[in-house]
This record gives C-alpha cells, structure tokens and sequence, in this order.
C-alpha cells in the first residue's frame, strides 16, 4: 500500500527537483521583471504580481500534466499558496489566512491520504483519457472567452481598497449570519455523507471478503 | 320543508355504510335500510302539514319554493353557477310518498324475496343508493342537480338490473338498459345545456318565468323542450326507446317492482310535469308528448297480449300505462298524468311484488307452467287479483279513477280518434291483465312439478302485498275532494294534484266512467272467455292469425331492427373508426412514432459511453457553444 | 497600483488548467485537484470583483469564504465516493466506472 509513497529519499529527490526547476524558471523571469523595474516600467507591486502568477500557473499546468500523482499533488500545493500571495494582492488578509489554513492544511493532506488509500497496483500508468485534445481546445476556448470578456469589458474607474478585518467579520456574522449556519450545516451533512459511504463500503468489502 | 335535504342525505349515507361494512353488519346491515326506509315515510308525512299550511298562505311563489341553496360551483361571477337547492311543490309533494311507501314496502319485501342470495348486503346498499338518487331527483330545484340524480337512478338501475352479472343475459339486459337510456339522457342533456344558453340559468323556476314571459325564441324553446323529453322517453321507457324495460326484468323481481315499475321510469313523467308550464308554451313539443305516449300505449299493450313471461307482461303493460300518463302530459293534464303514475305506483308495485311471490314459490316465470295457483298461494291470488282489477279499470279500485281522468282529459284536449285509440288501449289493458291472471292463477296446472314445489311466501313478503293491495283499493278515493276534506286537506288533495287545470274533482264525469267501466268489464270478459279454463279459444286465435301473433312476440322486430342497425351501420362504422385507429393512429402514428425513435435511439446508444468525462466533455462543449452565441449576441 | 484586468485574466488561465485538468485527466483523485483550480480561479474572480468593483459592501468577500468552505465539503464527500470506487472496483480511473452505458 505504501508501495509508492515518496520515502524520505525520495522526497530530497523531488525537493531537489522541484527547486531546480524552479530556479530554472523563476530565475530568468525574476530577473527579466527586476529588470523591468528598475527601468521603472512597473511597479513593486505588479513584479509581485507577476512572480506569483508564475507560481499559480505554473503549479497548475505542472498539476494537470505531470504523470506522477504524488507530484501533481504537490504542484497544486504551489498553486494554492500562490493563489493566496494573490489575495494578499488583493487587500484580504484574512482570506489568504484561511486559503493556507483550509487548503494548505487540509484539503491537500486529505488529497495525499486519498492517493495513499486508492495508490493499487493496477493504477492507470497513462493517467490522461483519450479525450486530451479535445479537454484542451474546450479548455481553451473557455479561457479565450473570460480573457476576452475580462479585455473588452469597459470597467470604468478602479480602486483597490482594504477591507478592514471588524468589518468583514461584523458582515460576515451579522448579514451574512444565516447562510454561515447553512454552510456549517453543509459541511456537517457532507462530513456525515463521507463518513457513511465509506462505512457501507467497508461492510460491502467485508461481505465481499466473506463469498 | 326546508330541511327537505335530509331526505336524499339518510339513504346516501346508509348506501356508505352498508356497502362498506354491510358484510360485518348482523344481517348483512338490511335492517339499517329498512329503518332509514320508515324514517322516510314518516319525515314525508310529517310534510304534509307544512305543506299545506304554506301551500294555503300563499308562501310559494308561484307554487313551490327553493330552499336549501348553496352555489356550488361558481365561475365567471355568476356567468356559470349550479345550486343546490331543494324545491317543493305539489308534484314533489305527489312523488315522495309514492317513491317512500313503495320503496319501504319493497325493501320488507326483498328481505324474504332476497333471503340467501350472494351479496345480500350489495342488494340493500343499491336500493339506498337508488332512493337516494330518486328522492334528489324529485327534490331537484336545478337542472344539473336533476341530471345528477337521473343518471344516479340510472346507475342504481344498472346495478340491480345486472345484480345477477353472473347471468349473461342479465349482464347483456343490464348493458341494454343503460346504453338505451344513455341515448335519451343525451338528448336531456342536450335540452339542459340549449334551455341554459338561452337563459343562463340551471334553476328551474328561473327557466320556468323565462319560457312564460317568452324570453325564448318560440322554436328555440320548441326544440329545447323535445329534447328535454328525449331524456324523459329513454327514462320512462317510450317508443322508440322502450326496447330497454321488458329486459330489465332479468333484475330481482322487488327491484321491478320499485325501479322500473313505480320509481325510476316515472321520472320522465316527472321531469315533463315539472315543466309542464313551459310545455303549455310550445304545442308542438306537447304534439309530440301526446303521440308519442299514444304510440307507446298501443304498441305496448298488444305486446304484452302475447308475452309469456309473467315478468314482461308486467313490463309491457308498465310502458304502455306510461303511455297513458304521457297522452295526459300531452293533453296538458298535468295533474291526470300524475294521479295516474299515483295510483299506478300502486297497483303495479303491487302486481309486481305479487308475481315475485309466484316467482318465488315455483321458480318459474313463464305462464305457459304456471295455472291453478289459487289453491296454493290464496293470498298472493287475492292481492294479484286486486291489482289486475286497478290495472283493468274496474271501478272502486285505484287505476279505474286515474285512467277514467286520463280518458276523459283527452277527450277534452285531443282529436277524437285519439280517445278512442286510447280507449281501445285501455280494453286491450283489461283483456291483458286478465289473460295473466287466468293463466297464472286458474285453470289447471300445466306444470305440475312447479305447481307440486308451490306454497304461500311467508308473511314479510304478503303483509307487503296486502298493504300495497289496500292503497291500491283506495288510492283513487283519494283524488276526491269529499275524501281530502275528510283527511284534514283544504280543497281536498285534488287540488294539489290538479296543479293547473284545478277542476273540482267532486264526481266523477258519469258518462264517461260508465264507457270506461264497460270496456274494462268487457275486456275482462274477453280475457276470461279466451284464456279462462284450458284458453283452447287463445291458441284458436292464436292459430288464426299467424302472422300477427309472431309481429307481436317479436315486439314488431323493433329489437331485431335496432340489432341489425348496430351490427351493420354502427359496427360498421365502429369497424371504420377501428381501422383507422389502428392502422394510422396507432401503427402509424403512435407506433411508427416510437418506431423512429427506438431505431436512432439503437443507433445512437454506442454515444453513451458511461464515461463520466465524455459526458462533462459533452456539457462543456454544449457551454462554450452557449456562452460564445452568448457572447456574440452581446457583443 | 495592478489593473484588475490582471487578476481576471490570470483567473481565466488558471480556470481553463483546471477545465483542461478535469477533462483530461482519468484518475479521480486528479480530476478532484483540478476542480480545486478551478475553485481557486472562482475565488480569485470574487476576490478581485469584491476589493475593486464593491469595496463599500465586499459581498464578494463573503462569497469566496463561502466557496473555500464549500470546496472544502466538496474534497471530502467527493474523496468519500472515490474511496468507495476503489473499493468496489479496485481502481480509481474514472473510465473504468462506465456501468452507466446501455
């Protein structure tokens, strides 16, 4: 079971890997928007921007192609700190705190606990359908369409503003009171869910084992 | 008066209690039918009072009054309303004792009649039901209302006819009844909805004043009335729709007695008397009453000359004296017409629940077996006699004063010959009942292993008999003024039955009633001389004309006619509408339909790959398509 | 001072990797970190409408806390079912859980 789950060694191994290839990659753009800055074509704040855009992308892209489930799994680990470095962009402090906390802390580790308990033998070596390069062209298209939409849209005057943490959470709790109850309501009906089906399927298993 | 909806309320609810728990009830619940049927009698009497007291103070405008009413449905704001509401006048007042008393007298009748059968209790739920749907029927003060209650004794009729369903023939006569009268509630139906359009209005006092102050086109209203009356002719079994009643007799013999002798075919002489106002309107439509019960009465009397069945003789004889009473609703003589179904209630009720007696002493019904049964069954002897008597005429007994009103109202209101047409029909009447009574009740015994098993019914079934054959003595006695004056009516009751045409009915009109009675004792004479003894004089006259007596027991092949129509023309078309419903409707249409899509849906399956990505890459495709025409539209 | 065009259009690539990711993908366990791409890409767009476009009622905000923790749900149902999958089937390629054909 544990068969190919990265031992120690290994983990150097991929640690290793990983940071070449980042350096490989980061370093020349980190150098190329340092550059840019200095000859002040951009702000701090947008080579900052930049630099975690590579991140997130490139976790994602890494995420959906590599061959390797443990390693998809931790390029997505990548994506979604970067993703928090981009709400920090965004002014919401307390979302990237919880996107580290909720994802970072749990999703992935239940994501890897997951590739433990399903890592069998017989696990598709080609772990991509038949359908790749339609799921690319539909993948693009839909891309093409937001980043059109996103480009000609006339958005008027913008303005970044901070949100100050007692307002969100008098909001949060205050208007937004009802549908905070019904999430918790959702997340305690989807934990019973999960709870309950991998129980039935632990005594189907076991009757299984029985014939 | 006003609480006249307790009536048709106690039956329906004892038809729910006894057909869903008759099977667990002591006596499979009959008793409960019996009760509800005393309590009616008493509520109606208990009427008579009140009715009087209003109907003498003038509280009934112009002689009947609504009450109970509630809308019930209600669209547009009044464009489309149907009541319930009760109304009460004096020709309610005449059919609810009639329908109470003989109803009562048969359900104690049926308790002997009906002892053992299967499905005892279904039996007494049926007869509730029917009451029920009968006394709405009479108490209706609306048009949907009555049209409910018609088709609901239509139904208990159905139910009763067909109680023995095991019986093909019983089954085919239930069938036979329904569908024939179906045809005439169509054309009720079809008066109901054209007196409707023309005056917006189901209530029927309301069409009533609408018709006399000649609201109503003249012709519209002529044809409206014919065909309210084809509701009447299918119900009251007259020609061309009577072929329905002498089949009808394959039911248990007290239902006879009580649906298809006293009760149910009455209602069409009901409904005619209840708009014999507006028929006043429209001679034609009354014309049309006139001939037709004309018609009726003579067909039906020479068929029931020859029938052999005890039972169908009844029959005819309750067609053809249906007949009589709608000569006199042709006439105009409401109130004839209605002392006649009166007294008529009576005497065949009476006559029917004595031939159930025979019934159930020999197990035969064909008159060819029966004979001598006097000695045997003295009782049923003397209360059929009786009842023969009121059939005939014979003055003194009940039938003798209604016919006589009849006769005479038609010579006063019709052609010449009509009367003597009708008075012929009444001899023919006397000679008839007196031919059923010598060849069931005396000369020899022809069968004698019927006669051998024959004894008396015990006395439920007889104290029956004697009652119905008392009120058949005297009912007549009733319509004179002297005799209701007596009884506490101011004006006497001939006043009430007389609802119009209020001639004092003092004493009888001499001349005519003495006519009268002689044709009744000569038709007996004939009916003693041919069929008295061994009716050796019968088969002799039987012999000499052939050819008459065969149109006769083939009812004038009006049955084979009507068969022959349906098996040619109405088969055939029914063939027709068949072929194209299953060549084209169906094969081609319905199945070629589902033919198309099951041969794309065999070639199209290999599509549905049970991937779960091939199905999301399909939806995401069908997304961008949506979004980029979207977006485009946009702009 | 970045335009917010740059946060919807990184929103846009990174939603169509994930797009990409769950079509492609046969192994459950993959689609189910692809979804979570595209789940952050949502965020983001809520994100960046909230702070820039609503900054007086930040409903956005809600929202995207909302999607974090429905996402969260979502993991663990969805890794419910696949452990279930597996154990029925043993495997958790999506393709071979093709029973619902003709």
């Amino acid at each position: 079971m544990f068969a190919r789950l990265p031992l120690p060694s290994q983990f150097d191994r991929i640690i290793i890997t990983g940071g070449l290839v980042g350096v490989m990659v980061m370093g020349p753009i980190l150098i190329a928007l340092v550059t840019l800055y200095m000859m002040s074509r951009i702000t701090g704040g947008e080579v900052v921007f930049y630099l975690a855009s590579v991140v997130v992308l490139g976790g994602a892209i890494a995420a959906v192609s590599l061959s390797n489930l443990v390693h998809s799994a931790l390029s997505l680990i990548a994506t979604l700190m970067g993703v928090a470095a981009i709400y920090l962009m965004l002014l919401s402090e307390f979302l990237a705190l919880v996107q580290i906390l909720v994802y970072g802390g749990g999703v992935i580790i239940l994501v890897i606990f997951g590739l433990m308990l399903t890592n069998a033998q017989d696990d598709p070596v080609v772990l991509d359908g038949s359908q790749k390069p339609f799921a690319f062209g539909v993948g693009a298209m839909i891309c093409g369409l937001f980043v059109a939409a996103a480009l000609l849209a006339q958005w008027g005057p913008l303005e970044a503003n901070l949100v100050p943490f007692p307002d969100f959470g008098k909001r949060l709790f205050g208007d937004y009171g009802l549908p905070i109850i019904i999430v918790a309501f959702l997340l305690d009906i989807a934990f019973t869910g999960a709870l309950v089906n991998a129980r039935r399927a632990e005594h189907a298993g076991s009757k299984e084992a029985a014939k | 008066m006003d609480q006249a909806w307790i009536l048709p309320a106690i039956p329906a609810v004892i038809f729910i209690v006894v057909a869903l728990l008759g099977r667990l009830l002591p006596r499979q619940g009959d008793f409960l039918v019996i009760i509800g049927g005393l309590t009616l009698v008493a509520l109606v009497f208990s009427m008579f009072p009140g009715f009087q007291h209003a109907y003498h103070n003038g509280h009934f405008a112009p002689n009947g009054a609504n009450a109970f009413a509630f809308n019930w449905v209600n669209i547009g704001d009044g464009f489309f309303t149907i009541q319930f509401s009760t109304y009460v006048d004096a020709i309610t007042m005449v059919m609810l004792p009639v329908v109470t008393i003989v109803a009562l007298m048969v359900m104690i009748y049926s308790v002997g009649y009906m002892h053992g059968e299967p499905r005892y209790f279904w039996y007494y739920a049926v007869l509730s039901l029917f009451i029920a749907a009968m006394l709405t029927l009479v108490l209706a003060g609306n048009l949907i209302q009555l049209y409910l209650a018609w088709e609901g004794v239509g139904l208990a009729s159905f139910l009763l006819i067909g109680f023995y369903w095991e019986r093909q023939s019983a089954a085919e006569a239930a069938k036979k009844a329904f569908i024939t009268t179906r045809i005439g509630d169509v054309g009720l139906l079809i008066g109901i909805i054209l007196l409707w359009r023309a005056t917006g209005t189901f209530d029927i006092q309301s069409i009533i004043a609408a018709a006399k102050a000649g609201a109503i086109d003249h012709t519209y209203l002529t044809v409206a009335m014919i065909f309210l009356f084809g509701g009447a002719i299918g119900k009251s079994a007259q020609f061309p729709l009577h072929v329905w009643l002498p089949d009808a007799m394959e039911g248990p013999t007290p239902v006879s007695a009580l649906i298809h002798a006293a009760t149910m075919v009455v209602a069409g002489v009901y409904l005619v008397a209840r708009f014999s106002p507006v028929y006043a309107e429209v001679l034609i439509a009354r014309d049309v009453i006139l001939y037709i019960g004309l018609t009726t009465a003579v067909m039906a009397g020479t068929m029931g000359l020859v029938a052999n069945d005890i039972k169908r003789v009844l029959a005819y004889s309750t067609v053809s004296q249906l007949g009589f009473m709608f000569v006199a609703l042709g006439t105009g003589a409401v109130g004839a017409a209605m002392f006649h179904l009166f007294t008529h209630a009576f005497f065949k009720a009476l006559l029917f629940l004595g031939s159930g007696s025979v019934i159930h002493a020999t197990h035969s019904q064909e008159v060819e077996h029966l004979g001598g049964l006097r000695k045997k069954m003295p009782w049923t002897t003397a209360t059929f006699v009786i009842g023969s008597l009121a059939l005939a005429g014979v003055p003194v007994f009940a039938g003798f004063w209604s016919k006589d009103e009849i006769l005479a109202e038609t010579l006063r209101g019709a052609p010449m010959w009509t009367y003597v047409t009708l008075a012929a029909t009444a001899i023919l009447t006397a000679v008839y009942s007196t031919r059923l009574v010598m060849l069931t009740f005396f000369g020899e015994p022809r069968d004698h292993h019927a006669y051998d098993h024959a004894h008396e019914s015990p006395w439920i079934m007889l104290a029956p008999l004697v009652l119905l054959a008392t009120l058949a003595t005297v009912a007549g006695f009733f319509a004179l003024d002297q005799v209701g004056q007596a009884l506490g009516f101011v004006g006497g009751i001939g006043q009430l039955v007389f609802l119009e045409h209020a001639h004092p009915f003092t004493e009888p009109e001499w001349l005519l009633a003495g006519i009268a009675t002689l044709g009744a004792l000569a038709g007996i004479g004939i009916g003693v001389a041919y069929w008295g003894g061994d009716a050796r004089r019968a088969v002799a006259a039987r012999e000499w004309a052939p050819d008459l007596h065969a149109l006769l027991v083939n009812r004038y092949y009006m049955d084979k006619l009507y068969q022959g129509i349906i098996n040619n023309v109405i088969l055939g078309l029914a063939g027709l509408v068949a072929w194209f419903d299953k060549r084209i409707v169906n094969e081609t249409g319905v199945d070629g339909g589902a033919q198309t899509v099951g041969y794309f849906g065999y070639r199209l399956k290999f599509l549905q790959t049970g991937r779960i990505p091939n199905y999301a890459l399909g939806m995401a495709v069908g997304m961008v398509v949506i979004a980029v025409i979207a977006f485009g539209t946009q702009g | 001072m970045i335009p917010l065009q740059n946060f919807l259009v990184l929103s846009a690539l990174l939603f169509g990797i994930g797009f990409y990711g769950v079509l492609a993908r046969r192994s459950a366990i993959l689609i189910l970190i692809s979804v979570e791409i595209m789940l952050a890409a949502v965020a983001i767009n809520f994100i960046a409408f909230a702070t820039y476009r609503d900054p007086k009622a930040f409903s956005g905000l809600v929202f995207a806390l909302f999607v974090i923790a429905v996402a969260a749900a979502e993991v663990g149902l969805a890794l419910g079912i696949v452990l279930r999958l597996f154990r029925e089937r043993r495997t958790a390629n999506v393709d071979e859980a093709s029973s619902l054909k003709w």
